[in-house]
């Protein structure tokens, strides 16, 4: 359903907003026909519910959702209809009403309907067994571990980095000490949009110190990385579809808002060969940018990074 | 005359029984003063007499001996080396003997069966103490007798699972000493003197649980029976010393201290045992036990309620069911937070455990942790909801159940939405990155503290619903107080929400402290709505009894879920809490070069865990039986749902 945005940036919050909105809906469109005569029965209150909620997952959100995710999601709806609709006596006898009288076959429908589910419930498992058994042409899935625990130091043109207690050489203020504080507050907005104030423009020739830093960072980045990570930083860069997967989206804030930036600084400096055991199965191309950076080069891109996606480093207090 | 001498002699009897057991528990602790104050008694410092001499031990130019010193590796003090260095093990049958079988897996049978009875014999008493205390200060008489029969019962199911506590406890120290030799003589000669002290307070705990137990007929009135409770205190002192002793031993493994970079012991036994884990290990435990326990407990209860036969028989159960959920369910509320704690202490002291753990290799199995979270909160929730059905009067709140699913349902998916996701190549494709730009915001902390927070606080709603349902309040302002309180829980949902989205905007460390607002709101809930609740409720009109043994069948299946989850999901994080250690006996001092020093698969894991569920929960099946077995008669001597006077539980019913 693409024609119905989903509007980046808000995207989380909207798909709950959306998600309360209809439930507030169905309970007042449910009981405005209860009022007229026209009460839905419980049974298929939770299951249209119940459906709602998987077509919602498959249909609404984009881009897809990856299966697993929505057999969670989906299991978890059909919890929730069993505890609602047995959160009281009146309404479970009203829920098992329906099954009760196909399995008690009352009528001649009801029995012709028990039939039908005799041969059609083994008919599924079936096709379920089948289906789960056929040799698949389908790639395997693989458990990547995006984020492997670093080492706890690394050795980068002859120098250790602890990568605990190292920092960023040039996130620093004018006085050319290491500050958080100060290289933070120069940005303003953190989104797609603008994020620097008026006053602190890297590119402007007579910034110094940190922006200074920033604006080498960049250059460094539009020289090596864009190519891949993309203009935006959001991994859609000229050659990214050629890789499977595609290159880090820094602009997520699952990926490097999550770091330290030595983890960041490790990672560059090592490359996708570089990975530990536990990132099996390695599948990332990125080069040992050490072998063709400077230290100083990768700690700028670093800071250059966090400065445009308007993220913060993570640190320890 | 003769019946007061009487009397007073058994006081006097049951004050030199007290003041023995004191004194046999502090006994221990007195001989080994010199050990917790000099930095090692001398026989606790010297090395074991099969460790190689440390290079620099010999003796010096002038004859005498020469004193070595090294640095803590945590607390980077200097210390006399007082041991041998940790072993050097290697891939043989002199290190590592074994049978045609996994070592490892054997040992952590054998572990997980001693802890999930450990804990189940820790919390136990606790509840005793609170309830025998509770029924002491009843001014009701029959209320006071239930509580008392309550307390028996619970010191009676755990009477037996004590001693099958003491056998595993052999079972498993005989596996160590069979398996991992090398490891164990290690860690024993560092810990020596606190695995005596742990024996010895061991007999002390046998001791009092016995007298606790066999004395509870004959101490049951006046001053007698305030030295029972007071025994209960002896008790559960010994019993959470007992627990952390064996807290530091875990924790020394996870982050040594008191040694040095070889391993070798610097002489400063406080030093090993007060490591950077320590603590928040104890809480985290401690919290966990009563937790488990209640829930066990409450199984057994509802396993009774099941096979009853008589009304007097449910409704009894019933109530026994409601208070050990109750009792659970106090201790589950805070052990998210102490387990926020223990993972940032962790973090803290290693980031690299802290990565491995919640973004690495790990990070898969705190998914499922985060699901049997969730079914706990949901199973009790459910169970309150089941409850509001043996109250007349009730009706007005079950409407509004559904929405409360609903809103804890959402912050239930948000909790369990893994980061990584598991897709095949073509969703990943289709998904265009790693992380889906939906879904991968429920991904990251934040989210997931709004999560928990919110799911939290809607079971400190459903309890309040469930204390107001057969009740109308007559305060005078009981309408304005209504209003308060819905204003109260709707700012409170807000500030959550609003803390969760705040939380992406701002640096990791500013992050980290949200936590604390958020977690506040959540407790003002829980605290300040409950009270105000409670006052509100005073003189409140009934507009019917509590129905004792009432309640649906399906609330005592939510009860036996809810037991499950807790077994299944102490045995899950013991597993994350050990296999972090990686390729490590003790983290980064000693190595473990067994066959089996690899990480096992998710799925193993999880079927070893379930494996290790369904064996304690046969035989804590047996255990139930047995307490049948025993019993003389239906336990209930007070008459229950009388209307107009039915029994009240904790929590002011």
């Amino acid at each position: 359903m693409t024609w119905l945005k989903l509007v980046e940036g808000f995207m989380p919050m909207q798909m709950l907003f959306e998600l309360t909105l209809c439930v507030g809906l169905f309970a007042l469109m449910s009981y405005l026909l209860k009022k007229n005569g026209l009460a839905i029965p419980m049974f298929w209150q939770g299951v249209l519910f119940w459906l709602f909620i998987v077509l919602y997952l498959k249909y609404r959100i984009y881009p897809p959702i990856p299966f697993s995710v929505r057999a969670i999601y989906g299991t978890v709806a059909l919890v929730a209809v069993f505890l609602w609709m047995s959160a009281t006596e009146a309404d479970w006898k009203k829920f098992k009403q329906p099954i009760l009288n196909v399995m008690d076959a009352v009528t001649p429908f009801h029995k012709h309907l028990r039939t039908g589910y005799l041969v059609g419930i083994p008919l599924l498992l079936w096709g379920f067994a089948y289906s789960s058994l056929v040799p698949s042409q389908e790639e395997p899935i693989e458990l990547r571990t995006v984020h492997p625990a670093p080492p706890a130091s690394t050795k980068v043109h002859g120098k250790t980095f602890v990568l605990q207690t190292s920092s960023n050489p040039y996130r620093v203020n004018p006085e050319g000490k290491y500050d958080q504080e100060f290289t933070n507050s120069l940005i303003v907005e953190q989104s797609m949009g603008r994020l620097m104030k008026p006053t602190a423009n890297p590119w402007d020739p007579k910034a110094e110190g940190y922006l200074k830093y920033v604006r080498e960072g960049g250059e460094v980045f539009f020289q090596n990385c864009h190519f891949c990570h993309g203009d935006n930083l959001n991994g859609r860069g000229l050659h990214a579809f050629a890789f499977n997967p595609i290159p880090a989206n820094f602009t997520d804030p699952g990926t490097i808002a999550q770091l330290q930036e030595t983890f960041i600084f490790w990672r560059v400096a090592k490359g996708g060969i570089g990975l530990p055991r536990e990132s099996f199965p390695w599948a990332s191309v990125m080069p040992p940018w050490e072998q063709h950076l400077t230290t100083d080069e990768i700690w700028k891109v670093v800071l250059f990074e966090y400065w445009h996606t308007g993220y913060y480093p993570r640190t320890w207090d | 005359m003769g019946r007061v001498s009487r009397i007073n002699r058994k006081k006097v009897w049951s004050a030199v029984a007290l003041v023995a057991i004191v004194g046999l528990l502090l006994l221990p602790v007195l001989v080994s003063l010199p050990a917790l104050a000099g930095g090692g008694a001398p026989e606790a410092a010297a090395p074991p007499p099969d460790a190689a001499k440390p290079p620099d031990a010999a003796a010096g130019k002038d004859g005498a001996p020469k004193v070595e010193k090294a640095r803590d590796v945590f607390y980077k003090t200097e210390g006399i080396v007082s041991g041998a260095p940790a072993p050097k093990t290697a891939d043989n049958t002199q290190f590592y003997p074994r049978y045609n079988f996994e070592s490892r897996v054997l040992l952590w049978f054998a572990n997980q069966q001693h802890l999930y009875y450990g804990s189940f014999v820790l919390a136990v008493p606790i509840f005793c103490m609170i309830i025998e205390f509770m029924g002491i200060v009843s001014k009701d008489k029959a209320m006071a007798k239930k509580y008392d029969q309550l307390a028996y019962d619970f010191i009676k199911i755990s009477l037996t699972a004590y001693s099958l506590t003491a056998i595993l406890g052999g079972i498993l120290i005989f596996t160590f000493l069979t398996l991992y030799p090398a490891f164990f003589g290690y860690l024993s000669s560092i810990f020596r003197p606190v695995m005596h002290i742990y024996a010895l307070l061991f007999v002390a705990e046998s001791g009092t649980i016995y007298i606790y137990y066999y004395g509870w007929d004959k101490m049951k009135e006046g001053l007698l029976k305030w030295i029972h409770v007071s025994m209960s205190v002896v008790l559960n002192v010994i019993g959470t010393t007992l627990m952390m002793l064996a807290n530091s031993w875990i924790g020394f493994m996870m982050s040594p201290a008191g040694v040095d970079e070889q391993g070798r012991y610097l002489g400063n036994i406080w030093h090993a045992i007060h490591t950077a884990l320590w603590n928040p290990l104890n809480v985290h435990r401690i919290l966990g036990n009563m937790a488990f326990g209640g829930g066990v407990v409450a199984a057994y209860a509802a396993y009774r309620f099941l096979s009853a036969k008589t009304e007097e028989e449910r409704a009894h159960y019933d109530w026994m069911g409601y208070i050990a959920m109750a009792i659970g369910v106090a201790f589950l509320i805070p052990l998210p937070f102490a387990g926020y704690w223990l993972m940032r202490e962790v973090y803290a002291y290693r980031q690299q455990m802290g990565i491995t753990l919640m973004g690495g290799l790990l990070a898969w199995l705190f998914i499922i942790q985060a699901t049997m979270i969730g079914i706990l909160f949901l199973s009790s929730n459910y169970y309150l909801w089941q409850a509001l059905g043996r109250m007349r009067g009730a009706e007005k709140y079950q409407r509004y159940i559904k929405y409360l699913v609903f809103v804890l349902v959402v912050g239930f998916l948000i909790f369990i939405t893994p980061h990584t996701i598991v897709m095949t190549p073509a969703e990943l494709k289709a998904m265009g990155g790693q992380q889906h730009p939906v879904l991968g915001n429920y991904g990251v902390m934040s989210a997931k503290n709004g999560g928990i927070n919110v799911i939290i606080t809607t079971t400190v709603l459903s309890f309040i619903w469930y204390q107001r349902g057969n009740k109308i309040p007559t305060v005078s302002w009981a309408k304005f107080g209504n209003i308060f309180m819905g204003c109260f829980f709707g700012l409170a949902y807000a500030n959550i929400v609003w803390l969760a989205i705040y939380g992406y905007y701002i640096p990791a460390n500013v992050r980290v402290g949200l936590s604390v607002p958020q977690v506040a709101t959540t407790l003002s809930c829980l605290f300040f709505m409950t009270a105000l609740n409670l006052v509100m409720l005073k003189g409140a009109k009934e507009s019917g009894p509590i129905e004792w043994g009432k309640i649906s069948v399906r609330s005592q299946y939510a009860l036996i879920m809810l037991a499950t989850a807790f077994t299944w999901m102490m045995g899950l994080m013991g597993y994350i809490r050990s296999s972090v250690r990686l390729f490590w006996h003790v983290n980064e001092i000693m190595r473990d070069n067994s066959p089996w020093a690899y990480t096992h698969t998710t799925g193993f894991a999880a079927n070893m865990i379930s494996f290790n569920v369904l064996f304690f929960w046969v035989t804590i099946l047996f255990v139930f039986w047995l307490g049948t077995l025993g019993a003389k008669k239906v336990p209930v001597e007070a008459k229950v749902a009388v209307p107009g006077r039915a029994p009240q539980p904790v929590g002011g019913h």
